[in-house]
């Protein structure tokens, strides 16, 4: 026997994420304030566009003690105008990890409003002050918290709570963590203007520690159209999710209380009449054909129970246990759990077994995914050998990977819903690259939805030459779901297309003053890195770039050789009516003539020509 | 004295007349061109290697038939086409006037015209360009090379030049020789008693040949040819030819560039292939040959790498396929030695003129 005594301890999320907070981005002073940043103006701008407010978003770093050598703490302050935070809601979403509302397969920028509640933790690890929430959901009174977290038990602690009047609606966040601007200025300051770019209908505001300001107005001021939430698409999910979709889809026993009771009555024809056991159960199999489901599963449990309502308002049923034919409900008057045998042989069992064992296969994917409708659910049953009538509550755990298997080979699927997909859109993205460049040309483009491996996908890109961009050669701007991509750039898909880019046979010079703006949206972003700051090169993604790029280079082709002819046209007028009046002078003298010869109607007439 | 006759080659003064009627001919299609509301061009003939072509008949490079078209309505051709014009309406004043310039003046005069050459190269070519078409020599339109080479010997002639109209002088009133420039190619040549023209590579030598009055014992006048002969003296060369009835003759050091020296008198180069009276095709080289190193035992001194390149790149000239030309550059190949005038020192500073000459005037004879 060992002398050592493993002792394995559950821990909470909160002490999870504590000890792994270099994966979230939090590994040094540097990285954390930028990340922090990230945090709070994605949660804020993601809580905007979620209400359809056109987003005003502040943002402020403040050094607690300016004389202080870097690292040291700064107060980091995001403000907006979103729809705020019910006051009930506050602690635990910003006193836990994990508490969100961000589930569901939708585009936005963050997935769980996890990073916030990361940068909450950081914060307190590091300064030991407080996170204070400011609220108001109506613009009239808002709350404020001070909150403190308890790692251990990812618990809230409510320091401070107040309500006070005021005359805006929207939440504010202010923490107070170690950072090192000095080191992740020039970053921040790269992500809050890239975000106003790829956020034209937004206002932010940017003060820093120094009382440099950064400010940028809405330029649009269309929201652009939102995402809807919709249904998994077939090719995107794996076997967890197949699992976690069935637990979901299992027909719940309905809650037997009194308000279950009393519409089972109705639907009977008992509202006043109280009858026996038999009575009732004689009534309803006259009544069967038009009873409503729920009622359906409290009759065929009453027949197990030999029960009358009297008697049912008095028990809570706990377990349908199928495979064992048992039932198992709690009666109040005894205080005891009782568990009865379930007949086989009733019609009511199956009744019963049907509910519990969940919906067959053809209706279950018919159901529950986009894109398969009963005739594809039919030949995708033929596909993956599995029978159209299984109920997906008996099935094994082979059946079910058979299942996600075929799912993901099956190849008949119509290509994925893009409407979950939040795109900028042409025009405001246009509108954007115009304000922050004004370039001699700019053009933009959003290619059709496409798909990698079940998930929908938007690429957007614009393209902006001369004018007021300096810039030698291209600079590249990445997005992806209205996020700025600013580390790792060199692996990045995007980049690759860009250098691939023959640019000398779209008539423009490697050094020309080149801006390109590129944007992915899509449900999952195939990031190549947990730092989320490049993306991997998918065939399909990589493909769409390419094209968006040619069609864009092509445009600005037109417009260079439009602009060389222009150019050439002047150049060509300069030299004529310089170089033939010396012609002439010299002819003449040649000639040993008097008069020089007319040239200029020639020169008006080469002028109306080239005009 | 005898006077030659001067009926294979025009005058002087004829020469100018038929230069200055071309030059007005160019004046007026371009100054009708203009009045018809047409972008005027000339026709330059090419220079590149492609159309350069050795004519066996005249024993010359010359150009062949293609030729570029130079517009003014062609953005890239209009400067140069204004640098040509310009060229032409500047060498007829020249001409006119009587007045001589040098290829840095042309350089420099075209910023009088508001005409910008980037360089003297670019105004060379330009240079080039108008003897192409005119397909006259620059010296005809007063424009001289900075490089000059000297002639002596007994010879009138009768200067043209403004101020000098008429005025005749005798090339060997003045032992260092008289420099060819403007003025002596302009001259008549008048009359003389010499018999023969012994043009050599080097100023020493002819010094010494001045000195050892090689003119009077062999009855001849000496040019220097100051190494690659510049073309008024290859010009003066032919004229002394042709207008003089004189035979030529090439002395030159015993290496593969002498015997080109003496080659580019005999039949022009490829440089000049445009240009049809620079060249004397009777003109005899007579030394040194290769064969004359061992013969004389002369001192040598060894080949360079390039001197051996030179050798190889020559074999390949049409010229140099048969003859002596042939014989002599596979001898130098062979001995992968070569010998200076200056080398005949050795047995004397009158061995050359004394014993060297004499019988290698000999041999020209039966050449």
């Amino acid at each position: 026997m060992s002398s050592s005594k493993e002792s394995f301890n559950q821990i909470s999320p909160s002490e999870f994420f504590y000890r792994n907070r270099d994966l979230a981005g939090f590994s040094n002073p540097t990285r954390s304030l930028y990340t922090a940043v990230r945090e709070f103006v994605e949660n804020a701008l993601d809580a905007c566009d979620q209400a359809g407010i056109l987003p005003d978003v502040y943002l402020s770093i403040k050094a607690v003690d300016d004389e202080q050598a870097d690292p040291k703490p700064y107060v980091l302050t995001v403000k907006d105008n979103g729809p705020g935070i019910d006051s009930k809601h506050i602690p635990l979403a910003f006193g836990t990890v994990l508490y969100g509302s961000k589930f569901g397969l939708k585009q936005a920028r963050g997935m769980f409003g996890l990073g916030a509640t990361m940068a909450i933790l950081y914060g307190q690890i590091t300064t030991n002050k407080p996170v204070v929430v400011k609220s108001s959901t109506d613009g009239q009174n808002q709350d404020e918290y001070e909150l403190l977290l308890d790692i251990q038990k990812n618990k809230p602690i409510i320091l401070k709570h107040n309500t006070k009047e005021v005359s805006k609606r929207g939440l504010s966040v202010s923490i107070c963590l170690e950072g090192d601007y000095s080191k992740a200025g020039s970053k921040i300051r790269d992500y809050v203007y890239q975000t106003s770019l790829i956020t034209p209908y937004a206002t932010i505001t940017f003060e820093d520690t120094k009382g440099e300001k950064f400010h940028q107005t809405k330029i649009v001021k269309t929201m652009p159209p939102a995402p809807t939430i919709i249904r998994p698409h077939p090719h995107g999910i794996d076997v967890e999710t197949i699992r976690r979709m069935m637990v979901d889809s299992h027909f719940q026993i309905p809650t037997v209380d009194n308000k279950m009771i009393e519409k089972v009555r109705k639907e009977l024809g008992l509202k006043k009449k109280n009858l026996n056991h038999s009575q009732i159960m004689e009534k309803a199999n006259k009544r069967w054909p038009g009873l409503s489901r729920h009622v359906r599963v409290v009759i065929s449990v009453m027949t197990f129970l030999k029960m009358d309502f009297e008697k049912l308002s008095k028990i809570r049923i706990d377990d349908l246990d199928v495979a064992n034919k048992k039932l198992v409900y709690w009666d109040f008057g005894d205080s005891k759990s009782i568990s009865i045998d379930l007949d086989q042989e009733s019609d009511y069992y199956k009744q019963l077994t049907n509910t519990v064992q969940g919906e067959t296969l053809i209706s279950f994917l018919t159901k529950r995914f986009q894109r398969i409708g009963q005739a594809t659910a039919i030949k995708f049953a033929e596909f993956a050998n599995l029978k159209p009538e299984k109920r997906i509550g008996t099935m094994t755990n082979q059946e079910l990977v058979k299942l996600s298997d075929s799912l993901q080979k099956f190849e008949d699927f119509l290509s994925p819903d893009p409407s979950c997909l939040a795109p900028l859109g042409e025009e405001p993205l246009k509108k954007g690259m115009e304000q922050f460049f004004k370039p001699d040309f700019l053009e933009v483009v959003q290619r059709g939805a496409s798909a990698y491996s079940g998930f929908p996908f938007i690429v957007e890109m614009g393209i902006a030459y001369g004018g007021e961009i300096q810039s030698v050669g291209q600079t590249v701007y990445r997005f992806a779901n209205r996020i700025p991509l600013l580390y790792d750039e060199g692996s990045d898909v995007v980049l690759k297309v860009v250098n691939e880019i023959d640019w000398t046979r779209y008539k423009v010079k490697n050094d020309a003053p080149l801006v390109i703006v590129s944007h992915i949206c899509s449900t999952r972003i195939p990031y190549k890195t947990v730092g989320k700051e490049n993306v991997a090169d998918r065939p399909e993604i990589e493909r769409e770039l390419r094209l968006a790029l040619q069609f864009l280079a092509r445009k600005l082709a037109t417009f260079m050789s439009k602009r060389g002819q222009a150019e050439m046209e002047k150049k060509r007028a300069n030299l004529y009516s310089k170089y033939i009046p010396l012609v002439a002078q010299f002819c003449t003298e040649l000639a040993d003539k008097k008069k020089e010869p007319d040239y200029k109607k020639m020169l008006k007439m080469e002028a109306m020509v080239e005009e | 004295m005898k006077n030659k006759s001067k009926k294979t080659s025009k005058t002087s003064e004829e020469r100018r007349e038929s230069l200055a009627k071309l030059l007005q001919e160019q004046g007026l299609k371009i100054y009708s061109e203009l009045e018809r509301g047409e972008f005027p061009k000339f026709s330059v003939p090419s220079r590149s290697v492609s159309n350069i072509v050795y004519d066996k008949k005249l024993r010359q490079y010359i150009l062949g038939n293609a030729a570029s078209i130079r517009s003014a309505r062609n953005m890239s051709q209009l400067r140069s086409f204004t640098q040509l014009i310009w060229l032409a309406f500047f060498a007829n004043r020249l001409v006119q006037e009587k007045k001589s310039s040098t290829l840095r003046d042309i350089y420099y005069s075209s910023q009088a015209f508001s005409i910008d050459f980037e360089d003297q190269p670019e105004s060379d070519n330009i240079i080039v360009d108008l003897e192409a078409v005119l397909a006259r020599p620059r010296e005809d339109l007063h424009i001289f090379p900075e490089e000059r080479s000297s002639v002596f010997g007994d010879l009138t002639i009768e200067y043209t030049v403004p101020g000098y109209e008429g005025k005749r002088t005798n090339l060997s009133d003045h032992p260092d020789g008289y420099l060819i420039g403007p003025s002596l190619s302009s001259a008549e040549l008048v009359d003389t008693s010499a018999e023969l023209v012994i043009a050599i590579e080097k100023g020493g030598l002819f010094t010494r040949f001045v000195e050892e009055k090689v003119d009077k014992k062999f009855k001849s006048i000496i040019v220097d040819t100051a190494g690659q002969a510049p073309r008024s003296t290859r010009y003066l060369l032919k004229r002394l030819h042709e207008e003089m009835g004189l035979p030529v003759v090439i002395l030159t050091d015993g290496d593969v560039y002498g015997e080109h020296i003496a080659m580019v008198i005999k039949s022009g180069s490829a440089n000049a292939a445009h240009l049809r009276e620079l060249t004397v095709p009777d003109a005899k080289w007579i030394g040194v040959w290769a064969t004359d190193i061992e013969k004389y035992k002369l001192p040598t001194i060894p080949m360079t790498e390039s001197d051996i390149k030179r050798i190889y790149d020559l074999q390949k000239d049409p010229r140099y396929q048969e003859g002596l030309w042939k014989k002599e550059l596979e001898v130098f190949l062979k001995l992968k030695r070569k010998a200076e005038l200056e080398a005949f020192s050795k047995y004397g500073l009158t061995n050359i003129t004394d014993k060297y000459l004499p019988e290698k005037l000999e041999i020209a004879k039966s050449l």
